[in-house]
């Protein structure tokens, strides 16, 4: 062993991450070699100062507040058992699915993230659709009727969304729903594609400039963001890429017709 | 899409195994978030989000080290608070990397020499801090740090000796020791 292969050797001896076979072998290196000799002993000073640092236990407030919590998840979901037992096999897998891509989402297992937004952004878009489609109510207003729909709104949010059906395109609107996404209440729409819900978030854009839909795909989710005539749009679906890129057209066009 | 059979609200079954599998890193998880806010009250405050997010993916985990899957995900919701705080006050500076961290007072450790460790460790730049933290203080294995970090192994290894190199000046210059090893002080 030379002396350069020693010295990359010293923090793997270490760290222990060495083989008994390397280490024997290392060991007879560092007999001949003071440098790396010395190399080991700061080395291992630096360690032991670190490691002699006094940890911070967990302050017991902190301690108090997470047991509360826990308390109360626990409780709640015994209240919740009664109603759940009702839910449908299907919304039971959404939730599932829901929680997995949630937590891959967040804790970045999928690697790469939704570019330009957080993954608490991701998380809540999806959340809110998944409220759309797990629910047997997906809608707080059901009409399928935007004379209906966008009065509904008025005295709810602080803003009126355009609502447009969209069934010529090939997703009737459903109806519309209030969420909470980054802090304030938006307007959800909600259409439906053959089987399956696509939920249309909303609100006024900051910038007045456009931005084409970026369409990303995620574990069965098709998520699309987008700027048009003053709105941010956010679409979360269960359907292909290329049905969410004909939604986000659908949409587009109808704002160009005015509403 | 593997096991997707839990539920996302956990039942109370969930919140008594979370309590046995990932209450005791309860001290780990605020150590960590304390050397990365290198703020006790910001600490508290990551700690308590990170483990109510590790409940709603408890379901995730599949055995293993609990530890270092709580560590990683602490980690993840500091960063996330970093960037709502940096999305709020664009104009505030972050990160300043040449904090000195928790004053001595705060950290209540005694004598000179561990104040001086502590103060060197906090003002470390992150990337070098969080993998000494990991490495020295939590004892975690290169593997672990590597799952922690989200890095390659080799990566690991090269950052470490970096770190372990830049702490090692910035104390002998802090100790004025600058003639002598470490294990001299």
């Amino acid at each position: 062993m030379d002396c350069a292969t020693c010295e990359a050797m010293v923090d793997v001896y270490l760290d222990g991450e060495m083989s008994a076979a390397d280490c024997a072998e290392f060991e007879r290196a560092l007999v001949l070699c003071p440098d790396c000799r010395k190399r080991l002993d700061d080395a291992r000073a630096l360690s032991a100062l670190l490691r002699e640092l006094p940890p911070e236990p967990a302050p017991d407030l902190l301690r108090a507040r997470i047991d509360r919590e826990l308390h109360a998840i626990a409780g709640r979901s015994q209240d919740t058992a009664v109603a759940g037992r009702s839910v449908s096999r299907a919304s039971l897998r959404w939730t599932a699915m829901a929680a997995s891509l949630v937590a891959a989402v967040s804790i970045g297992w999928l690697g790469g993230s939704l570019s330009t937004q957080g993954s608490r952004d991701a998380d809540e878009l999806t959340a809110g659709f998944l409220r759309v489609a797990s629910s047997e109510h997906p809608v707080d207003v059901v009409s399928s009727d935007r004379h209906t729909v966008k009065p509904w709104f008025a005295g709810k949010i602080s803003y009126s969304p355009p609502v447009h059906d969209l069934t010529a395109d090939g997703f009737p609107l459903l109806g519309g729903r209030i969420d909470i996404y980054d802090g304030r209440k938006v307007a959800v729409l909600v259409y439906r594609h053959n089987q399956h819900k696509v939920a249309l978030t909303l609100w006024p854009a900051a910038s007045g400039n456009g931005a084409p839909a970026r369409i990303e795909q995620r574990d069965g989710f098709v998520l699309a963001q987008w700027r048009r005539d003053g709105f941010e749009l956010r679409a979360v679906s269960d359907i292909e890429p290329a049905e969410m890129t004909a939604f986000t057209k659908a949409v587009d066009r109808s704002l160009a017709t005015g509403g | 899409m593997d096991g997707m059979s839990d539920a996302l609200q956990p039942d109370g079954e969930t919140v008594e195994r979370f309590r046995t599998v990932m209450l005791p890193h309860l001290d780990a998880a605020y150590g960590f978030a304390r050397w990365l806010t290198r703020d006790p009250v910001q600490a508290q405050d990551v700690a308590q989000e990170a483990m109510l997010r590790a409940l709603r993916y408890f379901h995730a985990f599949r055995g293993g080290e609990a530890r270092p899957w709580l560590l990683r995900i602490v980690r993840n919701t500091w960063l996330d608070a970093r960037k709502r705080r940096a999305a709020e006050q664009p104009l505030e500076v972050v990160e300043d990397e040449a904090a000195e961290g928790p004053t001595p007072e705060q950290s209540a450790i005694a004598g000179d020499r561990r104040r001086q460790v502590a103060a060197a460790l906090a003002a470390l730049p992150t990337e070098a801090r969080e993998i000494l933290v990991l490495r020295e203080i939590e004892d975690l294995t290169y593997k672990e740090i590597a799952a922690v970090l989200d890095l390659p192994i080799g990566t690991v290894m090269s950052r470490l000796a970096r770190a372990r190199e830049k702490l090692a000046g910035d104390l002998q210059s802090r100790l004025g020791r600058r003639d002598h090893g470490l294990r001299d002080l």
